[in-house]
């Protein structure tokens, strides 16, 4: 059976996104059926980057039970250049859907963890995906926390920031020890001189592991390129020999094997 | 031997149950984990109320996440089970949490005390379902 994946992180701009959606074209691309799903209701973000423009249904409307999954996806396997397929779920960007959004309250909620926990069942079972990756809000948000429960693996990204060090800490023994998941940290954006040799990188990756108490999955450097692609860039399809689909390429690796 | 009480309130000692000294202490310790059980739905619900009071719009029988984060972990787990399988026995849901049927049993039922989950009855089997 397929693997639910769910990309959380403490703080904003850590790099969820840009990571969650150059993992599944790496996955649709080794020949895998992937699905992408966007959980970030209060910050959507996948619409302009894949540039899937309008949609009738979004996930919102799948959360409310006004229709079913099938209605939300988009086939993005030939924009994706690969020999896979690769669908994409959309959260609805309109301001006034983030309002209704925001004023769910817990019953809603309680539906929507139902909602998102059948998703193992229609996708995974039914239409045989090897992977379903849910990019979620960062924090403590509802939508998040429920993307937690109904995964198989939770990878938490942070930065080097000491306040986002903090919180991937308190979240670790306050969220993901609490619901028992599997759950590996990326570091990213890490200043380049930090892993200039072996030896340093050695010494990151364990200072990096005492701290979490956690697997690091990988540290992955900050490239001025990703930054000036301005989260929009599909590299593992635009530069697939670019250091950082290599980085890439050896993490979806690793979760193969997780 | 063991001792009962007579109609003339005098303690009085009793024919021989035909039980062995460990069978019975077998017994009183289940009457006691029963009542342990019993107690700490007893303390949760008393947290309930006093949670009822501070806010009293927060409604307690929602089992959204929030709620299975403040839940005690044996129940957490007895619950993020149900929230998977939907409808469930306690014999299906022990399968998953790998612990007994009659420990999940208790937690089931101690969820159902707290106003989170529901049962129903078919036939000798009792399922249990979130209500949404």
């Amino acid at each position: 059976m397929g693997k639910i994946i769910a990309i959380h992180s403490y703080k904003g701009g850590t790099g969820k996104t840009l990571l969650t959606i150059n993992l599944a074209a790496i996955y649709a691309r080794r020949g895998k059926k992937v699905c992408v799903l966007d959980l970030d209701f209060r910050a959507p973000s996948l619409q302009s980057i894949f540039k899937l423009g309008g949609s009738e249904y979004w996930l919102n409307d799948y959360l409310n039970g006004a229709c079913e999954i099938n209605k939300v996806l988009f086939n993005y396997t030939p924009q994706c250049e690969c020999s896979g397929t690769m669908l994409v779920g959309l959260a609805n960007p309109a301001t006034e859907a983030l309002r209704d959004m925001s004023a769910k309250d817990r019953k809603w909620e309680m539906r929507a963890l139902g909602r998102l926990l059948s998703l193992k069942n229609t996708l995974l079972n039914d239409r045989e995906l090897d992977y379903l990756l849910l990019d979620t809000s960062p924090g403590l948000q509802y939508s998040s926390i429920n993307a937690i429960v109904s995964a198989d693996l939770v990878l938490v990204v942070s930065t080097i920031d000491a306040s986002d060090i903090e919180g991937t800490k308190r979240m670790t023994h306050e969220l993901y020890d609490l619901f028992e998941k599997k759950t590996a940290i990326l570091m990213n954006k890490v200043p380049i001189e930090f892993l200039s040799t072996p030896v340093e990188r050695d010494s990151v990756y364990k200072r990096f592991e005492n701290t979490h108490t956690l697997p690091i999955l990988k540290i992955i450097p900050c490239f001025c390129d990703v930054l000036r692609a301005g989260g929009t860039k599909i590299f593992v399809r635009d530069e697939p020999d670019h250091p950082f689909t290599e980085h890439l390429q050896e993490i979806a690796t690793k979760i193969e094997k997780f | 031997m063991c001792l009962s009480r007579s109609g003339v309130n005098r303690l009085t000692i009793s024919k021989p149950l035909g039980k062995s000294p460990t069978a019975l202490l077998e017994k009183i310790r289940e009457s006691l984990d029963k009542l342990n059980e019993k107690m700490e739905v007893f303390i949760e619900l008393q947290k309930q109320r006093r949670n009822q009071d501070l806010i009293v719009q927060d409604l307690p029988e929602a089992l959204d996440v929030m709620t299975l984060l403040s839940l005690p972990d044996h129940l957490r787990k007895t619950a993020v089970s149900i929230c998977k399988l939907g409808r469930a026995t306690a014999q299906e849901v022990a399968e998953q949490t790998k612990r007994a049927r009659a420990v999940e049993s208790g937690y089931l039922n101690q969820l159902v005390l707290m106003s989170y989950l529901k049962k129903e009855r078919k036939g000798r089997k009792a399922y249990f379902f979130v209500e949404k």
